[in-house]
């Protein structure tokens, strides 16, 4: 049983299953799916950020939303087709990331936090306030998206499955590789990390540009599931919603990211059905969540079956 | 030819003078010792050639490249490797990953050759991997390969963090108090551990150090620091006889009173 | 314009201050930001609403009665999210807190939401304002800026005279050293965390005739306070104090000078050019790296 339920064998298995799902779903099955995909992008490079560099920014919700908002707005005020906005709101979401890198290479910790933090309340106010520009509260409207001959809700659905796939992977072989040992060693330990010629800024500065890349990418791929972009979803409730997902599945594990995602993307549905209770019944979970698997669920599935491993560990616990 | 050259240092915190006129040559394949009662400066002088609190006068060079100003991670990548006073290993990696995170500045791997797993990145990463293992058997410490670095012993994580220094080749090693805490047995390991690092791999070693016993055995040259100032240098049996020296360690009083050893 | 502008500066800014001490207070003992403290705070104002407005208590014994309770669930947000949570990433810490502060936000709708969205809070001082100099002056105002200066006074007295006030500064200088010498850490933990929620509610207590209690008031106050409690350098409680200052009146003259849009986002735009400045705010220590 260990053996079966081995990374690789699962992995297999879920990409089969995401790959013939639309033609058995329901749109609303479909649906989720897809925004379980953009959220798994989410989380896996917000754990680049947090999880393997130590970087405790809250940046990340305010990059969803100017990958969102880049992605709407060049389409609707410069009247560029979706192939050509996306990618370029995807450069410059990474271009603003790498913006909000330059602080954190003189702050760290509570200083860090409440400066991405001040950047993401900034955000928040330009997409609000910003009318000549963002449209303001209401949002706006963006044009629906056409596959050619393909249904649109099936056409994004495998675009987003495709850059999932490729972005996941891509994380997976970072970590891998001596960037990730270089990102690892910056968490642990800048001192020594530098006593070992990694150049602190350099890292800093890939760790944060490339969760705001990941950032981007989702954010264009849910304008577009959306075909609308409104404040609403990129302010400090999101943040706190994707932190979740990247310590409940485990910090620090690349697929732990990709299990807490879809796990807290299906239970926000599921919680759907308590209406007033909602709140208690995320935070209870999360709390409970934390308290008892403070390494993740993916320290659950370490544990229970096999093939699981990945370099370099979540965060140490404080002695 | 001297490898490492400090000249007139000088460096104050906050008004009190940590270092002051600070002279100190290194040569090729030699092992130099750095001595002086408590609040003498001796890391702080590590702290300064390694580039992580720059001087406020002075030249440093190695092999005659210019060090002040640079960023310590530039530094390191001239040659220049460094242990610490309290062990910096990375609490997430195993033994192996720490050591080849040593490897940092002289991996063939790009940015892209990462993200798409290129055949240069995998062979490179096993390359890594392969001089890993072959300096974690230079250390003894090969067994160790898997464990997660937390889990070693203080000892052997001493020395571990000596491997992860040495396994780039650096010209010049740094080793701030590597016994400290050791049992006797385990400092005669460093011993030896640091004479076939000089004999061996031909780096030179300045070491600071409180364990007097071992410094006089094992280093070529001593440098005696007290109050931020060099107040001797010379062979272990001269420093051992050092009017200057003894003073400095037991006080004017006492050493009027006791006879030069 | 000026002097009404500072004075609603002044009195917002020492809510801040007030809730700013109390993170700051939490964290020097624990190294933890309390994430749920804004919820405290809300927490404290319901209550406040409740014993005054509906049980028609007396408002300072509505303020002794909302302290008391508020410094329970700080205990009880210690017990769940801190001590079984010592061990981990801070982010933990931090998310554990969010998830309490979820708890108690969706109770507090779920218990005072049906009362409409606003409630009134008679105000403490029913005389009728005072014109001075050209300059008028609400009394509640005056009352809420003393009551809050009474306060932090009486927590740095605190603080620094009693002796569980020095236990807990020795606990947050060197936990070790004290668990040697015989204090109760653990215990100092679950005081400290039950008084900055006590700092929390008396804030709320004060500030409620003048400012709406609402279930999703805690968060952006929290991030003020926060902001407030970074400014000064995040160590010191004179630091938060006036930390909390400096942003009532940077909101205020924003606000009353540019557009009111600015109220809200003025502070940061200040906080983010103090902090590239000086990365350690202006009351912290000068950020010097030693080994």
């Amino acid at each position: 049983m260990r053996a079966l339920a081995g990374r690789r064998n699962v992995v297999a298995l879920a990409g089969l299953a995401l790959l013939v799902l639309p033609p058995l779903a329901n749109p609303y099955i479909l649906y989720v799916a897809n925004i379980a995909l953009i959220y798994v992008i989410l989380a896996v490079g917000l754990n680049l950020l947090l999880g393997y560099a130590g970087q405790f920014a809250f940046a990340n919700a305010a990059l969803f939303g100017i990958g969102a908002y880049a992605t709407g707005l060049l389409q609707v005020r410069l009247g560029l087709p979706f192939w050509i906005s996306f990618p370029a709101a995807v450069v410059i979401t990474t271009l603003i990331g790498l913006v909000v890198a330059l602080p954190a290479l003189r702050l760290s910790g509570l200083y860090l936090a409440l400066v991405t933090l001040a950047f993401a309340q900034f955000t928040q106010w330009l997409m609000l306030n910003w009318e000549r520009v963002t449209f303001g509260a209401g949002g706006f409207k963006v044009p629906p998206l056409t596959f050619g001959s393909l249904q649109p809700a099936l056409g994004l659905y495998y675009l987003s499955l495709l850059l999932c796939g490729l972005l996941v992977a891509g994380a997976w072989n970072t970590v891998r590789s001596g960037i990730g040992r270089a990102l690892v060693a910056v968490r642990d330990s800048e001192v020594a990390a530098e006593a070992l010629a990694i150049d602190l800024a350099r890292y800093k500065a890939i760790a944060f540009s490339l969760s705001a890349l990941y950032a981007g990418v989702a954010g264009g791929l849910y304008s577009a599931i959306l075909s609308f972009v409104a404040p609403e979803g990129f302010d400090l409730f999101q943040m706190v919603v994707q932190f979740s997902m990247v310590v409940v599945g485990g910090l620090g594990s690349v697929w732990g990211s990709v299990l807490g995602a879809g796990l807290l993307v299906g239970l926000q549905e599921a919680l759907r059905a308590f209406k007033g209770g909602q709140e208690i019944a995320f935070g209870l979970v999360l709390m409970g969540c934390i308290v008892f698997l403070p390494d993740g669920i993916i320290s659950l599935v370490k544990r229970r079956a096999r093939g699981w491993e990945e370099p370099l560990r979540a965060p140490d616990r404080r002695t | 030819m001297s490898r490492l050259v400090v000249r007139d240092v000088a460096i104050a915190f906050g008004g009190v003078v940590a270092l002051d006129a600070v002279d100190l040559e290194l040569g090729a394949a030699e092992i130099r010792g750095v001595i002086g009662p408590n609040g003498a400066g001796k890391t702080t002088l590590l702290n300064v050639i390694c580039g992580i609190n720059p001087p406020d006068r002075g030249e440093i060079t190695l092999d005659a490249v210019p060090l002040v100003g640079l960023k310590p991670s530039a530094i390191a990548a001239h040659g220049l490797g460094r242990t610490f006073q309290a062990t910096q290993l990375f609490r997430g990696m195993t033994v192996l990953e720490n050591v080849m995170t040593g490897l940092h500045g002289r991996l063939d791997e790009g940015v892209l050759g990462a993200v798409f797993r290129s055949r240069r990145l995998c062979a490179a990463e096993a390359q890594a991997a392969a001089r890993g293992r072959e300096m974690l058997a230079f250390v003894g410490m090969e067994q160790f390969e898997s464990r997660l670095a937390t889990e070693l012993s203080f000892g052997q994580q001493r020395v571990i963090e000596i491997a992860r220094a040495l396994i780039s080749e650096p010209r010049v090693l740094l080793l701030d108090e590597p016994a400290v805490g050791l049992s006797l047995n385990r400092i005669v390991e460093v011993d030896s551990l640091m004479r076939r690092i000089r004999d061996e791999r031909g780096v030179s070693i300045l070491l600071v150090e409180h364990v007097i016993r071992l410094v006089m055995d094992v280093c070529d040259r001593i440098t005696v620091l007290s109050h931020g100032r060099q107040i001797a240098e010379g062979r272990p049996e001269a420093i051992r006889t050092d009017p200057a020296v003894i003073e400095a360690y037991l006080g004017k009083d006492l050493h009027a009173a006791s006879p030069a050893p | 314009m000026l002097p009404y502008l500072v004075v609603s500066g002044l009195t917002t800014g020492s809510l801040y201050a007030l809730v700013a001490m109390g993170l700051v207070v939490v964290y020097k003992a624990t190294t933890v930001v309390n994430f749920a403290h804004g919820e405290l705070f809300m927490i404290g104002g319901f209550l406040a609403y409740t014993f005054h407005v509906l049980l028609k208590l007396g408002y300072l014994v509505s303020l002794v009665l909302a302290v008391a309770a508020a410094l329970a669930l700080g205990l009880v947000t210690e017990r769940l999210a801190y001590r079984p949570l010592m061990r981990a990433p801070a982010i933990s810490v931090v998310l554990a807190a969010v998830g309490f502060s979820f708890v108690l936000k969706g109770a507090a709708r779920q218990i005072w939401g049906g009362l409409g969205d606003y409630m009134p809070f008679p105000p403490v001082v029913a005389t009728p304002a005072i014109t001075m100099g050209g300059l008028i002056l609400v009394p509640q105002q005056l009352v809420v800026l003393a009551g809050a200066l009474v306060c932090m006074g009486l927590f740095t007295a605190f603080f620094t005279s009693t002796r569980t006030g020095k236990m807990m500064q020795a606990t947050a200088e060197n936990a070790k050293a004290a668990r040697l010498v015989g204090i109760r850490v653990d215990r100092v933990y679950a005081f400290t965390w039950g008084m900055g929620a006590a700092t929390a509610a008396a804030a709320a207590v004060l500030m409620a005739p003048l400012t709406f209690v609402y279930p999703d008031v805690g968060s952006p106050l929290l991030v003020k306070a926060f902001g407030a409690a970074v400014l000064g350098g995040f160590g010191s409680l004179l630091g938060a104090v006036l930390g909390g200052f400096s942003i009532g009146l940077i909101e205020n003259l924003a606000g009353g000078y540019i557009n009111t849009s600015f109220t809200d986002i003025s502070a940061f735009l200040v906080i983010m050019l103090v902090l590239i400045v000086r990365p350690t705010g202006f009351f912290g220590p000068r950020a010097v790296r030693r080994i």
